[in-house]
C-alpha cells in the first residue's frame, strides 16, 4: 500500500440536479484508508446518486472528488477503477447470459484489446475469486437467473475482487437478503477487509447488521449531511430520528 | 491466442466444411456455383452485421451504407479514374472503415432503437446522395455498369468467394471466442457494468465497429466486382437490409456458424423456389418463414441443429 | 416565395402530422417502435383503390374499407406479434420490419408490381395569388387537423383515453385506472391501424400506390416521435411542421433533389444533440 497522508477519498461540495430535482446538495466528507464509513439515510436521501458521481456513471452539477490526493473530477469510470474505485449495485447487475466464471472473467479482463485477443483466460484464477467469496465449483458455471440474491450479492463482490479495488462502494449490500445470508456477507466483508485491507463506504437500511462494521457513519436526508459520528452517536441523534421517522 | 483442445476440434469441423466446399465444383454444375457466390457474399454481410449488432447490442439498419461506401469507391476509383482494383480496393476497404467510426459517433450517445434508426438514416441519406451528387462520377440513379472484374468464370469465382468468405469467418470465430468476444458480449448484456470493471467501453465499441465495417468492406467491394455494376436501387435499399438481417438472424446471431448457414439457406430456399415461383411470392414465402422461426425460435436454425444434435447423442447413449 | 413557402409547409406538415400520429401513440403507450407502420398506410391506399377504382364502390364506403383493413391489420400485429415479444423492444423492431417486407411481397403479389395512380379523393384545384394547391391536399390537412383535434378531445374527455394517457406516462397507470392493460394495449393497436389507413389515403392520392410506398412514411413518422419526443399529441405536431417546413424550404430553395437529406440530418441532429426529443419527456 502506498502511503498518503490524507485521506484516500474526499468529496468537496458535491451538488447533483435532475431537472428540478436537488437530489444532492452539497456533500462533504473524507475516507481514509483502510476505514469503514456507513452511509445511511432514508430513501431518496441520495445515497446512490453520491456513489453515482464517485464512480463518474454521473457526473456532478458541481464539485470535485480527490482520490489519493488527486483531482479526479474529470477522470472517467474505467480509469476511476483503475485507480482502485469499485462499486456494487442496489440492484445486482450480472451479465445475464454469462456464467458466474464469465462474469467474473469480464472482471479480471485486461483493459487491452490487443491482450484480450491474444492472452488466454486464467480459470484457475476465476475459480479463486468465485471461491474467496463463498461459490462453490458448481455455481461457477450457474447463470445468474439461477441464482439466490444473496449469491447475486456474491457475483457482484466477485467482480470487484476481480479489479482489485482499494475502496469498494457498497450499494444496499444486506437488501432482500435472508438473515443467514446476511452474516455470510458481512463474514466476507471482514475477511476482505482483514486480508487486503479494503477500504469500504456501506450503504444499508438494515442498521443493525450495519452497526458491528462500520468505524463511523454518515447519515444523509433531503441530499444533505445531516449527522456525522459514530454508529452509536448518530442513531441517538434528534435529526437522524426526525428524518427516519418523517419518512 | 489460447488454442486449447476444444478450439482445436472445432477447427477440424472448419477444415472439415473448407475441404467440402473446395471439392463440390468437381460435383456440381456452374448454375449451382453461381448461386453459392452470392451466397458467399450475403454470409460476409451477415458476419459483418452480426459481429457489430449481435455482439454488442448495437442493432445496425445501415449496413447496406458501409457496403455502398466499399461498393462505390472501388467502383469510383476503378471505373472513373482507372486505379487498378489492387489499389482500390483496398482503399474501399480503408473508406469503409472509415464510414464505420461514423457509425459510431452516435453509439456515443444513443443506444437501443435510436441506434438502429440513425444507421437507418444514414442508409438513407447515401441512397439520396448517390442520385444527386455529382451524378457525372456516381453515375447518379443509373450507376455504374460494365465493372472490371477480378477473375472469370463461375469455378474461379466460386473459389474467389468462397476463399475470403471462409478466411474472414475463421478470423473472426477466432476472434470472439477470446476474452474480447466475451467483453463485447458483455457490452450487450449491461454497458453500465462493463466500465463499472474497468473497461474503456468506447475503445471497444470503436473496434467492433472497425472489425465489422472492415467485414462489410471487403464483401461490399469484391461483390461489385463480381457482379459488375452498382446502382443506388438495389444497394441501399430496406430489401438488402431485411437480406442480411435475415441471414444473420435466421442462422442465429451471435455464432459467426449462424450468419453463414443463414446464408446458404435463404440463397438456395431462394433460388430453388424461382421455377415455382418467379416472381415476389418467394420474398413473400422466405419472409414468412423467417418471420415465424424468428418469433417462436429467436436464437436461429443453428440453435435447433445443435439441439437436435445433443438430443441424437442422447439418445445414443 | 415566401407566401409559397408558407403554404406548402403547412400542407406538407399536416399530412406529416396525419402520418405520424398512429406511429407515434404505439410508441407513447407501448414503447416500441413498429416498423410494420407504413404498412397500414399502403393497405390504407391499396384497399381504397380496389374498393373506389375497382369494385367502383362510392368514396366513403371506400374509405370505410380502407380504415377496417387498417384496424384489422393493426390487431393482427399487436396480437400475434407484438404481444408475444413486447419485453424486447429490438425483437419487436425486426419483427415488424420483417411483416413489412412480407407485405410489400403481398402487395406485388396481388395487384402487381406497376405503380397505380388513385384519383384525388376531392377534385378541383385552389389558385391564390399565383399558388395553385389541390383541394385535395387541403382537404387532407383538414382531415388531419380533426383527427388530431379528435384524437386530443378523446385522450382527455373520456375514461378510456384518459387510461391511455395514463399508461403513456407511466405503465402502472393502467393498473390505476381500473382498465386491462391489454385492452387499452388492443385499442391503441386498432386506432393506429386506423389512422395509418386514412394517411394512407391521402398519401396514396398525393404520390402514388406503389410496393415501395411504405417506406417514406415510416421515415417521416420515426422523424416526428425523434425530433418531438415521445407523449404528446402536440409535441408530434409542432415536429410534423418542423419537419415539413425544413424540407419545404430545402426544396424550394436549395435542391428538389435533397427532399429526403434534410429530414434525415434533422433527425441525426436531434438525435446526437437532444436524444430525448425537443419535447420530449421520457427517455429511451
Ligand atoms: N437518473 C435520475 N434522474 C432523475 N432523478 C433521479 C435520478 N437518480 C436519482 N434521482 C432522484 O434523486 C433522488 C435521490 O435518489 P437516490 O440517490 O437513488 O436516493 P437513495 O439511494 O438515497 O435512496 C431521488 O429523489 C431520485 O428520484
Ligand atoms: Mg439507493
Amino acid at each position: 500500500m502506498t502511503a498518503t497522508a490524507g485521506p484516500l477519498l474526499e468529496v468537496r461540495d458535491l451538488h447533483m440536479t435532475f431537472g428540478g430535482i436537488r437530489a444532492v446538495q452539497g456533500i462533504s466528507f473524507q475516507v481514509a484508508e483502510g476505514e469503514t464509513l456507513g452511509l445511511i439515510g432514508p430513501n431518496g436521501a441520495g445515497k446512490t446518486t453520491v456513489f453515482n458521481m464517485i464512480m463518474a456513471e454521473l457526473r456532478p452539477t458541481s464539485g470535485e472528488i480527490w482520490f489519493r490526493g488527486e483531482n479526479i473530477t474529470r477522470v472517467p469510470t474505467y480509469e476511476r477503477v483503475k485507480r482502485g474505485i469499485a462499486r456494487t449495485y442496489q440492484v445486482p447487475q450480472p451479465f445475464g447470459e454469462m456464467s458466474v466464471g464469465a462474469n467474473i472473467r469480464v472482471g479480471m479482463a485486461p483493459d487491452d484489446i490487443w491482450k484480450l485477443v491474444s492472452e488466454g483466460a486464467d480459470h484457475a484464477a476465476e475459480a479463486d475469486i468465485g471461491r474467496s467469496v463463498g461459490f462453490s465449483d458448481e455455481q461457477i458455471d450457474m447463470l445468474p437467473s439461477e441464482l439466490a440474491m444473496g449469491d447475486l450479492r456474491r457475483l457482484e463482490m466477485a467482480r470487484n475482487v476481480a479489479v482489485s479495488p482499494t475502496l469498494l462502494l457498497l450499494d444496499e449490500v444486506f437488501a432482500g437478503l435472508t438473515l443467514r445470508e446476511i452474516g455470510q456477507i458481512s463474514e466476507l466483508l471482514v475477511e476482505k477487509k482483514r486480508k487486503d485491507g479494503l477500504t469500504y463506504i456501506i450503504v444499508s437500511h438494515d442498521l443493525r447488521a450495519l452497526a458491528p462494521l462500520v468505524d463511523r457513519v454518515i447519515v444523509m436526508s433531503f441530499g444533505e449531511i445531516i449527522a456525522e459520528g459514530t454508529f452509536d452517536d448518530v442513531v441517538r441523534d434528534e435529526a437522524v430520528r426526525d428524518a427516519y421517522l418523517g419518512q | 491466442m489460447a488454442i486449447d483442445r476444444e478450439t482445436l476440434r472445432y477447427l477440424g469441423w472448419w477444415l472439415a466444411f473448407g475441404v467440402l466446399m473446395c471439392l463440390l465444383p468437381f460435383v456440381v454444375g456452374t448454375g449451382t456455383l453461381r448461386i453459392l457466390i452470392f451466397a458467399h457474399f450475403l454470409a460476409m454481410f451477415a458476419m459483418s452485421w452480426d459481429f457489430l449488432s449481435g455482439r454488442t447490442g448495437y442493432i445496425s439498419f445501415g449496413h447496406p451504407f458501409l457496403i455502398g461506401i466499399a461498393g462505390y469507391t472501388t467502383a469510383i476509383l476503378s471505373f472513373r479514374f482507372d486505379v487498378p482494383i489492387y489499389y482500390s480496393i483496398p482503399a474501399a476497404i480503408v473508406a469503409t472503415m472509415v464510414g464505420g467510426t461514423l457509425f459510431f459517433l452516435p453509439a456515443l450517445r444513443i443506444r437501443g432503437t435510436y441506434f438502429a434508426l440513425v444507421t437507418l438514416a444514414f442508409m438513407e441519406i447515401l441512397y439520396q446522395l448517390t442520385k444527386v451528387v455529382a451524378p457525372k462520377i456516381t453515375g447518379g440513379t443509373r450507376g455504374m455498369s460494365g465493372l472490371e472484374s477480378i477473375v472469370t468464370g463461375a469455378v474461379n469465382n466460386y473459389y474467389l468467394s468462397f476463399g475470403i468468405m471462409f478466411v474472414t469467418g475463421v478470423v473472426l470465430w477466432l476472434l470472439i471466442r477470446t476474452r474480447l468476444g466475451i467483453a463485447l458480449s458483455a457490452i450487450r448484456m449491461n454497458e453500465e457494468a462493463v466500465r463499472s470493471t474497468g473497461h474503456n467501453t468506447t475503445k471497444l465499441k470503436l473496434f467492433a465497429f472497425t472489425v465489422s465495417a472492415a467485414v462489410s468492406g471487403i464483401g461490399g467491394a469484391f461483390y461489385v466486382h463480381y457482379i459488375g455494376s452498382i446502382a443506388p436501387r438495389g444497394m441501399f435499399e430496406i430489401n438488402f437490409l431485411f437480406t442480411i438481417l435475415v441471414a444473420a438472424l435466421l442462422g442465429g446471431a451471435e455464432t459467426i456458424i449462424g450468419p453463414i448457414m443463414g446464408a446458404y439457406f435463404l440463397t438456395v430456399l431462394l433460388e430453388y423456389l424461382r421455377p415455382v415461383m418467379p416472381g415476389m411470392e418467394r420474398y413473400l414465402l422466405y419472409g414468412a418463414i423467417a418471420l415465424v422461426l424468428y418469433v417462436v425460435r429467436p436464437e436461429g436454425i443453428y440453435s435447433i441443429i445443435a439441439d437436435a444434435g445433443r438430443k441424437v447423442q442422447e439418445w445414443r447413449r | 416565395m415566401a407566401l409559397q413557402i408558407l403554404i406548402q409547409g403547412f400542407v406538407l406538415s399536416g399530412l406529416y402530422a396525419l402520418i405520424a400520429v398512429g406511429f407515434t401513440m404505439i410508441f407513447s403507450v407501448g414503447r416500441v417502435l413498429n416498423l410494420a407502420y407504413g404498412v397500414y398506410i399502403m393497405l390504407g391506399g391499396y384497399i381504397y383503390y380496389a374498393a373506389l377504382q375497382g369494385a367502383g364502390l362510392p368514396v366513403f364506403a371506400s374509405f370505410i374499407l380502407a380504415i377496417l383493413a387498417g384496424v384489422t391489420f393493426g390487431l393482427l400485429t399487436y396480437l400475434l406479434l407484438v404481444r408475444r415479444l413486447e419485453d424486447n423492444p429490438i425483437a419487436v423492431e425486426i419483427s415488424t420490419l420483417i411483416l413489412a417486407v412480407v407485405m410489400q411481397a403481398l402487395i406485388v403479389v396481388i395487384f402487381g408490381a406497376a405503380p397505380k395512380t388513385m384519383w384525388p379523393v376531392i377534385r378541383g384545384v385552389l389558385r391564390f395569388e399565383g399558388i395553385s394547391v389541390t383541394m385535395n391536399i387541403l382537404l387532407a390537412t383538414g382531415v388531419s387537423w380533426v383527427v388530431l383535434g379528435g384524437l386530443m378531445a378523446f385522450v382527455r374527455y373520456t375514461h378510456l383515453g384518459r387510461a391511455i394517457r395514463a399508461v403513456s406516462m407511466d405503465r402502472k397507470g393502467a393498473v390505476i385506472s381500473g382498465i386491462e392493460p391489454s385492452f387499452i394495449s388492443m385499442v391503441t393497436w386498432a386506432l393506429s391501424g386506423a389512422f395509418g389507413a386514412i394517411a394512407g389515403v391521402f398519401f396514396a392520392t398525393f404520390t402514388q400506390l406503389d410496393s415501395h410506398m411504405w417506406v417514406f412514411p415510416l421515415i417521416i413518422s420515426v422523424a416526428v416521435v425523434i425530433v418531438g419526443g415521445i407523449g404528446s399529441i402536440v409535441g408530434s405536431l409542432i415536429a410534423a411542421h418542423i419537419i415539413g417546413f425544413v424540407e419545404t424550404i430545402t426544396t424550394t430553395m436549395i435542391a428538389a433533389e435533397l427532399r429526403g437529406v434534410s429530414t434525415m440530418l434533422l433527425i441525426i441532429l436531434v438525435l446526437l444533440i437532444r436524444p430525448k426529443g425537443l419535447f420530449g419527456r421520457a427517455e429511451l
